[in-house]
């Protein structure tokens, strides 16, 4: 019955619902968990990278942690071939913004173009969504440090805590039940890399499978954003004794 | 001989402009008021050619409200000028260009400074302490370079902008009507009763 | 109303020294013979590239937007700053684009290949026809002031310091002996990993 629905994307169900952005929220529900926490003094991103096989050639950049611009990164969960087109459009849409107003976009603002993009997909004839769901990490002078996430339907909303992607249901429950409002950017890096480790399959965690990247302000009041290299994420899983030993890395 | 005048004080930026609305030689009106507020912390001043002028400001003026209303926060006095700035500079090379200048007064209530921008038809664009445009350039920049502060009060600001009238009305040859003044302060925009019948002594 | 090369006047300046580049700008906006700002930076910064822009204000301001929007982009998708040499064929090629109704700016390029350690300097016409140069780059109102002066001062192989101190008589000097710039300058002396910008006062009039 249902079949004869979802072929387009563009028509309701009897029951009043979007096959084609089911399955698209679908397939973002295998791909690898991201996940945001917002802090006091800054927001971390972190997501799973899928290690799939031991002969393909290791990115030495991010392929799930995205710079969009001056003060923006985003997380990415689904197809990275989709999300590469969206991310090219927020770049280019933030720099157009820069170029009209001679000052960075807001960032919700940004996130609704892009959302508005997504939008577009679930209603115009003929195309397939986009099979990706953000989250993004981002400042500006009127709301400070805030944290978005957006999914294949268009839509998106604020928050202070969120995941996507695989076993984001587990993640979410973990980071209701540990996340403190009043938490700093370390305590926040802290709680990522804890539920990451319990949501991941893998028991113990190394910097091949996972990405970091932090927001926040600097010394003299500027805004960084910068994505983790290989050793500081080991040194973050040292501390927080989640690294996998070093001998058994040597042994398989 | 449009008047076109900006002053920046402490906590305000004071905009004048001239009520007299000229054809050739021929007045023709005596209460023209050549500002329009862009949204609560931005007015612009504009001279120029006749229509260009108004047509411009207005549809500057209805673009600024729908950024307001789109996106429920108000676009700050620098981001205005630069989207200003912009769209002049693209008609400039369009098949006919605005021949407008402008001045641009606005309060940043982020950085919590007034804010004075200074922008003419070839839209060439400055942030300035205080600005002029037209005639009044020739005779009161040189003024407010000798009497101007940046921490002055509005008191003060306004005994500037007298200062600057007066010279004015001493020297151009024709009657300019009188100024209209706005004042941009944080509170927002309003409108600053003026004197303008103030006997000059003229030598 | 003459050239829209000399509305508003302003000067520019670059030089090559022993592993440092300078480039320096003057400060004056003006409409004809009267000055409206003395704040009027044209050095603009994109990464490790300095481009100074001399010619009409509109242009200065529209094309350094421009840039801008470019090397930024460009950062993002290459992952790295821009070198001084891409950023030279970048202003060319975009220049070209308006061959036919150009900007009507001079721009120069300064910078140190991050890469190979050698500093770069050169500039260009309005229509993009790159200049390369060894020694030093002129542009803006005082442009003929400034090779005399340049031609006077520059010698060969200059440490940070000295090339400071001859970029900054140079400009001064030229610029004292033009009408339509002067008002200040901003000075850049360009190192491999340190670049220090310093404000000179000069002749307020």
């Amino acid at each position: 019955m249902s079949r004869r629905y979802d072929s387009r994307t563009t028509i309701f169900s009897p029951e009043g619902r979007l096959y084609q952005v089911e399955y698209a929220l679908e397939a973002i529900s295998h791909a690898g968990t991201a996940l945001g926490i917002l802090a006091q003094d800054g927001i971390v991103l972190a997501a799973e990278r899928k290690v799939t096989s031991k002969l393909l050639e290791q990115d030495t950049s991010a392929e799930k942690l995205y710079i969009l611009n001056d003060n923006m990164i985003c997380a990415v969960a689904g197809m990275t071939a989709d999300a590469n087109i969206l991310i090219n459009f927020a770049r280019q849409a933030a720099q157009r913004y820069l170029l009209i107003y001679n000052e960075d976009i807001p960032c919700e603002q940004l996130v609704r173009r892009l959302s508005d993009l997504k939008q577009g997909y679930t209603q115009r004839g003929g195309l397939r969504p986009f099979g990706v769901s953000f989250i993004y990490a981002g400042w500006d002078p009127q709301l400070n440090f805030q944290l978005y996430q957006s999914n294949p339907s268009g839509n998106y909303g604020g928050w202070k805590a969120t995941s996507v992607g695989a076993n984001n249901a587990s993640a979410q429950s973990l980071l209701k039940q540990d996340y403190k409002e009043d938490c700093n950017l370390k305590e926040a890096c802290g709680l990522a890399v804890k539920v990451l480790s319990k949501t991941m399959d893998s028991t113990k965690l190394s910097s091949e499978k996972i990405e970091f990247a932090t927001i926040g302000r600097n010394k003299n009041g500027k805004i960084y954003h910068h994505l983790w290299g290989a050793d500081e994420i080991d040194a973050l899983l040292k501390e927080h004794g989640l690294a996998k030993p070093e001998d058994t890395e040597m042994t398989e | 001989m449009e008047v076109l005048l900006g002053i920046t004080g402490k906590d305000f930026t004071i905009v004048a402009a001239s009520k007299a609305a000229m054809r050739g030689a021929t007045i023709l009106k005596a209460s023209d008021d050549k500002t329009r507020a862009l949204n609560s912390t931005s007015l612009m001043a504009f001279s120029g050619e006749a229509g260009d002028t108004v047509q411009f400001a207005e549809y500057i003026q209805a673009n600024i409200q729908l950024y307001s209303m789109r996106n429920s926060m108000e676009l700050s006095p620098t981001a205005t000028a630069n989207f200003v700035r912009g769209e002049l500079a693209r008609a400039l090379r369009s098949r006919r260009p605005y021949t407008v200048n402008l001045i641009l007064g606005g309060y940043d209530k982020i950085a919590d400074k007034p804010t004075l921008y200074w922008i003419d038809y070839l839209a060439s664009l400055a942030p300035v302490p205080y600005a002029a445009h037209g005639y009044a350039q020739y005779y009161c920049l040189s003024i407010l370079d000798k009497h101007h502060h940046p921490d002055i009060d509005f008191e003060q600001g306004m005994k500037l902008l007298r200062m600057c009238t007066q010279e004015l009305k001493r020297r151009l040859p024709i009657d300019f009507k009188g100024v209209v003044v706005k004042v941009i302060t944080k509170d927002g925009i309003r409108e600053q009763e003026y004197e303008d019948d103030v006997k000059v002594a003229i030598p | 109303m003459g050239s829209p090369f000399s509305i508003n006047g302003g000067a520019c300046v670059a030089m090559v020294g022993k592993d440092c580049v300078a480039i320096a700008c003057d400060l004056r906006l003006g409409m004809q013979a009267l000055t409206v700002s003395n704040n009027f930076p044209k050095i603009f910064n994109y990464g490790d590239v300095y481009l100074g822009l001399t010619g009409l204000a509109t242009d200065v301001a529209t094309v350094s937007d421009l840039f801008r929007y470019k090397v930024n982009m460009y950062r993002l998708r290459e992952e790295r700053n821009i070198s001084p040499q891409t950023m030279a064929n970048l202003v060319s090629s975009s220049l070209y684009e308006r061959r036919f109704g150009p900007y009507f700016v001079s721009p120069v390029i300064a910078g140190i290949n991050q890469t190979t350690g050698k500093p770069f300097i050169c500039g260009f016409d309005s229509i993009g026809c790159i200049d390369f140069a060894k020694d030093f780059i002129v542009s803006g109102t005082a442009s003929d002031q400034l090779f005399g002066t340049c031609e006077g001062l520059w010698e060969p192989d200059l440490g940070p310091e000295d090339l400071f101190e001859t970029v900054s008589q140079a400009l001064l000097n030229a610029v004292d002996r033009d009408a339509l710039s002067g008002w200040g300058a901003h000075v850049y002396i360009i190192e491999k990993d340190k670049v220090t910008k310093r404000l000179l006062k000069g002749r307020q009039d």
